[in-house]
This record gives structure tokens, sequence and C-alpha cells, in this order.
């Protein structure tokens, strides 16, 4: 288990592995993000994105997932204050994979004796290398 | 149509509103957020938040859906979003929480290269006691009001 103490500026973490499917792209921007881009495939085709294309905030959700399954049960966090500066950089489509690479910016001592933040920048990279998102989440890990 | 030369700095708006059930909770973590105080009542009981919350990538998802149901309200010409310069999740969202946000225009300029403007706003989402649950400022991008000959008969 890695706590606030074990972490350091500079480390770089590699992991999660997500297939984005038309379904669920539909299926998500059905509930939350309801625009003709992520919904429907004819009208998308005569937007500027050329193409049915996930919600923002999907790939932030599928993100989370990766976060989840491969971090949270090896760091010792306390779920995130937030995040600044999220990009939403390429399009995420149909039969893309992702996965998520993230390096430690810095840490943040704060008030509380039992824990500290961390901001953790991490990009969605898919198959072809490029980064679709970027965000600095604000981790809270807690002290040994 | 609502276009990118129609939104001013200052521009207030008032979102709808989402009662948040358990379900609701339950399945958008059991996909996207499997930890046990966003997927197990009573593992959530046990954890620091005292009962199960909802995932702030669900609230963030929230907001979203409200935001998106304003611009249709508005016949505004959204054509997605650059991005976010933060977002924080402010108090724990439970089941049964009403939430209802707002919305203000901080800042606007154009694209230099396309026919699109860019919109920066703050989004607030409240319960139903008022406060604050999480609170972003983030991007918009608008078409802009078409120019050229009018076809208005």
């Amino acid at each position: 288990m890695k706590y606030f103490e074990d972490v350091a500026v500079g480390d770089i973490m590699r992991f999660g592995r997500y297939e984005v499917t038309k379904e669920e792209i539909v299926e998500y921007a059905r509930q939350f993000d309801p625009q003709p881009f992520h919904l429907d495939e004819e009208a998308a085709k005569a937007s500027m994105f050329g193409g049915l294309i996930a919600s923002g905030w999907h790939t932030g959700a599928m993100f989370i997932r990766m976060v989840v399954e491969h971090m949270t049960p090896v760091h010792a966090t306390s779920g995130a204050m937030g995040f600044d500066d999220l990009k939403w950089l390429k399009p995420v489509r149909s039969g893309d994979v992702l996965t998520v690479e993230s390096e430690v910016r810095e840490k943040v001592e704060g008030r509380r004796p039992d824990r500290g933040t961390v901001k953790i920048e991490s990009r969605v990279i898919n198959q072809h290398g490029e980064v679709v998102m970027s965000l600095v989440s604000l981790v809270i890990y807690l002290r040994r | 149509m609502k276009y990118w030369e129609d939104f001013k700095v200052g521009e207030r708006i008032v979102l709808g509103a989402h009662a948040i059930s358990e379900a609701e909770i339950l399945a958008f973590a059991r996909k996207y957020d499997p930890q046990p105080f966003h997927t197990d009542p009573e593992a959530a009981r046990r954890s620091i938040f005292g009962g199960l919350i909802a995932s702030g990538w669900h609230t963030c998802a929230l907001m979203m859906r409200l935001s998106v149901e304003a611009n249709r309200r508005e016949d505004a010409a959204a054509t997605g979003s650059p991005g976010l310069d933060s977002c924080r999740w402010l108090k724990p969202v439970r089941p049964g929480d009403t939430l209802t946000g707002r919305s203000e225009v901080l800042e606007t300029w154009p694209s230099r290269s396309k026919p699109i403007g860019f919109v920066r706003r703050r989004v607030d989402l409240v319960n139903q006691h008022g406060e604050p649950v999480v609170t972003i400022v983030g991007l918009t991008m608008y078409r802009r009001r078409p120019v050229g000959p009018a076809v208005r008969a």
C-alpha cells in the first residue's frame, strides 16, 4: 500500500485498458449528455466531428474506472477534492482502446495530520498514442 | 437560435432540478467508480462518509445533463467543450438529495480560426439545503451567428 509518504514527485504510473463501444457511448449520452453528436451516428456524421464521439464526461468516467481498478487497490487514497485543467484534446470514438499515464506533480501537506493532497497529472491515451484527455487531480492520500 | 454573440458576461441561468435515487448512485458507481462508499450501502455506513454517496463523476454527469437541458431551452448552438479550468466536489451527494444549479458567464471570446466562439462560465450545483455540492469553471463552444445575405423573406 502506498501512503502519502511513499509517493514522490515525478513518479509515473501506467495502467488500464478500456475498449470503447458504440452502445456504451450512446447509453451514457442518453442518460447524461444527449447532444446529437453523442447519440446519433447520422447526425454526428453531419457535425464538425464527422462521426459519433463519446461525451467528454463519459471519457472522464472511463478514466475513473481505470483508476479505481488499478490505483485505488494499491494506493491509500480517500477520494479526491476535484481536479484542475481538464482538457478534452481529441474525440473518443467507438473501437478506441484507452489507457492511462499518471505522473505525480506536487505534494501538499495541508493542515490535517492524517492525510495530504497529491496533485497527479493524468493523460488518457488512445491506441494511436494520442492523448485524448488530460487533467490534474487533487487526490487525498492517507499518511502512514 | 442563440449564437456565441448572444452570450453576455454576467448573464445568469437557473438550471433544472434532479432528485437522485440510491439505485442511480449504485448503477453509475458499479459501472464507473466501484469504490465501496459508492457501491455498498453497508460498507458506506462504516466509512468516513457515514453512508452511501454519489461518485463525483456522477454529480458532474448530472450537471452536464442539466446544462444540456438549459441549452436546449435556450436553443443555444452549443458545439462541445475543450475542457474545464477547475472542478471541486464540496459536499457529498446522498440518495434522496435534490440537486439544482445556476451558471454565470465569466468571459467570452471568438475563435481565430473557426466560425465558433468560446464561453467561460461558472456552474454550481446545490442540494435541497442550499449547500453547494460541486462547483466548476468550464468552457463551452458555440457557433457564430451566420453572416452573409439575409435569407428572410
